[in-house]
């Protein structure tokens, strides 16, 4: 630990760490452009000078480029330290256009603030500005160069640590050019990091463009509900709408930076949708009420169903985008009301694998995203992270530039941004390939495993001499068996029941081994961690529902911040069973299938407008802070409406969770008044014991412990054999989700609409071949209750055996019987 | 775009490096020698070749004075443009090649026959002013010199001298 005097005051500092980060420590921020915590040093803007007084240097030095040293005394105010910064930031300013009245950087530029703390007024330099073309970069990112500084952050961000390359620096000297080849949309999906991540205004947020100034904006911090991972956000609102979204640090789980699903994914919550409007007012059977006359009437009418049936026939329906407080008072209203659920799953086979995987996930081997970027060798197993998770595909690429070997062990031709090692396995297969590259990895020698453990590890080694071998197996398993920090990250999408727990179990042998091995579960949605703890071990996922619908043994739902339509893959089915229900009461911020066809609407608040928790995939609950009260937008077409009132116009919408208190929980008199979130959560399960919703920790609160000892269950083994497909064997259906165009907060963000790419159904050359079809050909694909038609990609890269479809909103997928269907490829035809 | 002649050789020029990166500027002047300059066909033929992306390689193509992303007539006349050349009266010399073939500095003559470009120091400091005409280095450059070396040019496709 070097130990040094900055101004005066003595800093620790762990070693390697740069003079610039040892100021920073005692919190004495010296100036800089191109140095940034998670790019690195260049040197390129000589704007972090210091005067180094005693030890190894001596005089004026750049803070980013030296390593503190015991014994370094240095001043960041020295005369000739601030005259040379007052110089540098001169220079940089000579050719900058003074736009900043109308630049969208002004009031947060790193450039404006150092001009200004540099003490450079007034320009001395008289000749004529450098000027550039600016470029077309796509739908989000707004390009200026004329006020680019040269510190290359934008080209390091992007081509390095994200491993896009389609930005970049170009010409030489005084023509020095940062942009693409050609005008075009950025490749990257991570491309919105260059907004916050530029010191000043050549890439700015093109969506939130001529609409606000930064100063008068409300800024909160809150969180990304899009998937799993839990990214930390800035939410900005102005004029009662959700005006653009930031990266917020937090060293475990995004570190600086989010993908452009979350960025750009919020005009949902302002009512932007492409199609539908977000539905403001409660109604009754389509026609606006008043929100008292909502609840009264939904209370009434559940109260009369219950009379009539039972309280057993009314079933409640919540989601994965439920926050925390919405599933735990949707279980505190089931139990204390004696309704059926509630149910967060739709497909009851993905609820099973996300408890079986919450069951083997505890606070010792569960790691966050800083680790995988620190994890020495990463297994994929059955996961897409680019696309299921898409922050956790930086993440790995960070280990990879480290130089960890990547495998991914899939049925769908993954693309990660980083070099990886693919191996092509249908679902069936994950398990023993993934059991053949432990088993081969991990020494012959098991003593001390305990007899459970050699009996897995036996099992294991068993397998491997059954089947064919992939190629290059065995070279990885050797650097696997040499590496101290493993991964394995395992998914929940396609991959078999079975297959959470087997690797978990594979990690523990690992672990056995006498490695630092580490687990990541992608989950299938941001609120999927609480919601499978919370349905305990005999929960059912709404697909268990449908019969008894059916059968008439349920006749209300109450569905809270969740829609069937968009999950579910039988749509005729499911919209006669929705239609001989007798009571559906609705409460969510979608205009969504299950919304307009509600007896009973009640409009709930986004995570904008509300406190809100949620607990991402290795146990980390965080909360979103409310940022604004929302409302019909006073901006952008629609006027509100013109009459005299004392509430906000579309402002009667409450936290879903309040909402269902009002509805079914408070007495009439006493409203949601009387209930907080901290009287609630703790009671629905021991994991939550300690919570309010309020007050989290900056980084959130791990809900996982660690339990003593490692514990495995063993029992898990490979499933299924693996004999090669027949020719007539049908192929297996594989629904995947994309990063833009499945989930439903790209069905109703028309800001992420011009993100959305084609679908198209990826299978091997092999299964093309004897379904008589080519790459790029369209094809129509005859599924239970009808075809869809769809675009081939044929790759080999693909499994044999499966065809990989997206859930695509642009596709009409929903005519499967059931959740997992095969096909035979006869029932392909090429129009 | 690409002739199949231009495109088997520098596939094999490709395949016997260690890795293709590292032949990107010497593609590139396989192309321009043939083409004369690297027209945004060409890049992005060029960089599918290398395995590199068009813009990666037009990185390197616009960090480099002797890879032109327009086109360059047939002689292309790069005044030396540092220190010691200033010193001996390169604007001077400059000045009179525009005047003489009828072209600014960074432009091409009408006839297509000359470019005159500024280049960074080429060394040739103790013959100092100079130039550079293709791959051939002039120096002690003087009105009368630049007449009979431009005379030549124009007069022979094929000529090259050797001072």
């Amino acid at each position: 630990m070097p130990r040094l005097i900055i101004d005066d005051l003595e800093v620790d500092v762990p070693k390697g760490s740069k003079v610039i980060d040892a100021a920073e420590r005692l919190g004495i921020m010296i100036p800089r452009f191109c140095y940034h915590e998670a790019l690195g040093s260049v040197g390129a803007c000589r704007m972090c000078a210091v005067k180094f007084i005693q030890g190894p240097f001596k005089g004026v030095q750049m803070s980013c480029m030296i390593d503190a040293q015991d014994g370094m005394v240095v001043s960041t105010t020295d005369e000739e330290a601030v005259q040379f910064r007052q110089r540098v930031i001169e220079l940089l300013m000579m050719n900058h256009p003074l736009d900043c009245p109308v630049c969208d950087e002004g009031g947060q530029c790193l450039l404006q603030d150092e001009t200004v703390s540099g003490g450079h007024a007034i320009r001395r330099y008289r000749g004529k500005k450098r000027t550039y073309r600016d470029q077309y970069l796509g739908p989000y990112i707004q390009h200026e160069m004329n006020r680019c500084i040269h510190c290359y952050r934008c080209s390091r961000y992007y081509q390095e640590f994200s491993g896009y390359r389609d930005l970049g620096p170009l010409q030489i000297g005084d023509r020095m050019f940062f942009g693409r080849f050609s005008d075009g949309k950025l490749e990257s999906p991570f491309s919105g990091n260059l907004v916050d991540i530029c010191p000043t205004g050549v890439y700015t947020d093109k969506t939130a463009r001529f609409k606000v100034r930064r100063w008068d904006l409300h800024r909160a911090p809150s969180l990304c509900n899009h998937c799993p991972l839990g990214c930390n956000t800035i939410a900005n609102a102005h004029y009662r709408g959700v005006m653009r979204v930031e990266a917020r640090y937090n060293q475990d789980v995004n570190g600086y930076f989010i993908c452009d699903a979350g960025r750009f994914g919020f005009s949902y919550s302002n009512g932007g949708a492409l199609h539908e409007k977000r539905p403001w007012t409660p109604r009754i059977q389509g026609s606006d009420v008043s929100a008292k006359a909502a609840i009264a009437k939904a209370r009434e009418d559940l109260d009369n169903v219950a009379e009539k049936y039972g309280p057993g026939a009314i079933a409640a329906v919540g989601s994965a985008r439920n926050s925390l407080e919405s599933q735990c008072m949707l279980g505190k209203i089931c139990r204390t009301r004696g309704w059926r659920g509630p149910v967060f799953f739709t497909d009851p086979a993905k609820l099973r694998k996300t408890r079986s995987a919450l069951e083997r996930l505890d606070g010792d081997i569960a790691v966050s995203l800083r680790e995988i970027e620190n994890a020495d060798f990463i297994v994929i197993a059955g996961a897409d992270p680019l696309n299921e998770a898409g922050m956790a595909a930086l993440a790995v690429r960070q280990a990879s530039r480290k130089q960890a070997p990547i495998v991914t062990i899939d049925p769908r031709p993954l693309f990660l941004p980083c070099d990886f090692d693919h191996i092509p396995a249908a679902p069936g297969k994950i398990e023993l390939y993934l059991g053949m590259l432990i088993s081969a990895a991990l020494a012959k020698d098991s003593t001390g495993f305990g007899k459970e453990a050699v009996d897995f590890y036996s099992a294991l080694v068993a397998e491997k001499g059954k089947s064919e071998v992939p190629a290059g197996i065995f070279s990885l398993a050797e650097r696997l068996g040499a590496s101290q920090r493993p991964v394995i990250i395992c998914g929940t999408d396609v991959t078999r029941e079975t297959t959470p727990s087997f690797t978990a179990d594979c990690v523990r042998l690992l672990r056995l081994a006498g490695k630092q091995a580490g687990l990541f579960y992608l989950l299938p949605g941001a609120g999927s961690f609480s919601s499978a703890l919370l349905s305990g071990t005999d929960g059912e996922a709404f697909g268990d529902l449908i019969g008894d619908i059916e059968n008439g043994l349920i006749k209300a739902l109450v569905v809270v911040e969740s829609d069937p339509f968009h999950y579910y893959p039988d749509r005729v089915r499911l919209e006669r069973a929705m239609e001989s229900l007798e009571l559906v009461v609705a409460i969510d911020y979608f205009p969504s299938s299950t919304v307009s066809r509600a007896s009973i609407f009640y409009p709930a608040s986004t995570i904008f407008e509300t406190g809100a928790t949620y607990v991402n995939q290795e146990g980390r609950a965080q909360f979103a802070r409310p940022v604004h009260h929302g409302g019909v937008p006073v901006w952008g077409g629609e006027h509100p409406p013109r009459v005299y009132s004392n509430s906000i116009p579309g402002g009667d919408h409450l936290p879903a969770w309040k909402a269902l208190w009002e509805i079914a929980g408070s007495t009439p008199d006493t409203g949601a008044a009387d209930i907080s979130p901290g009287e609630f959560i703790p009671a629905e399960h021991a994991a939550f014991e300690a919570f309010g919703s309020d007050n989290y920790p900056v980084d959130g609160i791990r809900v996982l412990q660690g339990k003593a000892g490692l514990t495995g269950n063993w029992n898990s083994r490979i499933e299924e054999s693996s004999q090669r497909p027949e020719n007539a064997e049908p192929l297996e259906l594989l629904m995947v989700e994309w990063m833009f165009g499945t989930t439903e907060f790209s069905a109703w963000s028309d800001s992420l609409a011009s993100a959305i790419a084609e679908p198209y159904m990826s299978m091997n050359s092999k299964d093309a071949c004897r379904a008589g079809v080519c790459d790029g050909d369209r094809v129509s694909l005859e599924l239970d209750n009808g075809t869809i038609e769809i675009k081939v990609s044929v790759s080999d890269r693909a499994a044999e055996g499966v065809l990989v479809i997206p859930r695509h909103q642009s596709l009409d997928w929903r005519k499967m019987k059931d959740f997992s269907v095969r096909v035979l490829p006869g029932k392909i035809r090429k129009i | 775009m690409l002739p199949d002649e231009l495109k088997l050789k520098l596939e094999k020029m490709i395949s016997d490096a260690e890795s293709p990166r590292e032949k990107a500027i010497d593609v590139m002047f396989e192309i321009q020698e043939l083409q004369g300059w690297m027209s945004d066909e060409a890049m992005v033929e060029a960089a599918g070749l290398l395995g590199m992306t068009p813009l990666e390689l037009e990185e390197l193509a616009t960090f480099y004075d002797y890879i032109y992303r327009s086109p360059v007539g047939k002689y292309v006349i790069k005044v030396c443009d540092s220190t010691v050349c200033w010193l001996e009266g390169h604007q001077s010399i400059i000045d009179y090649i525009s005047a003489r073939a009828g072209v600014p500095m960074g432009g091409t003559s009408p006839d297509g026959l000359f470019t005159l470009l500024p280049v960074c120091c080429i060394g040739y400091c103790d013959r100092a002013p100079a130039m550079v005409i293709n791959k051939r280095v002039y120096g002690k450059l003087t009105p009368e010199k630049i007449d009979r070396i431009l005379d030549k040019l124009a007069n022979s496709a094929e000529f090259h001298e050797s001072e």
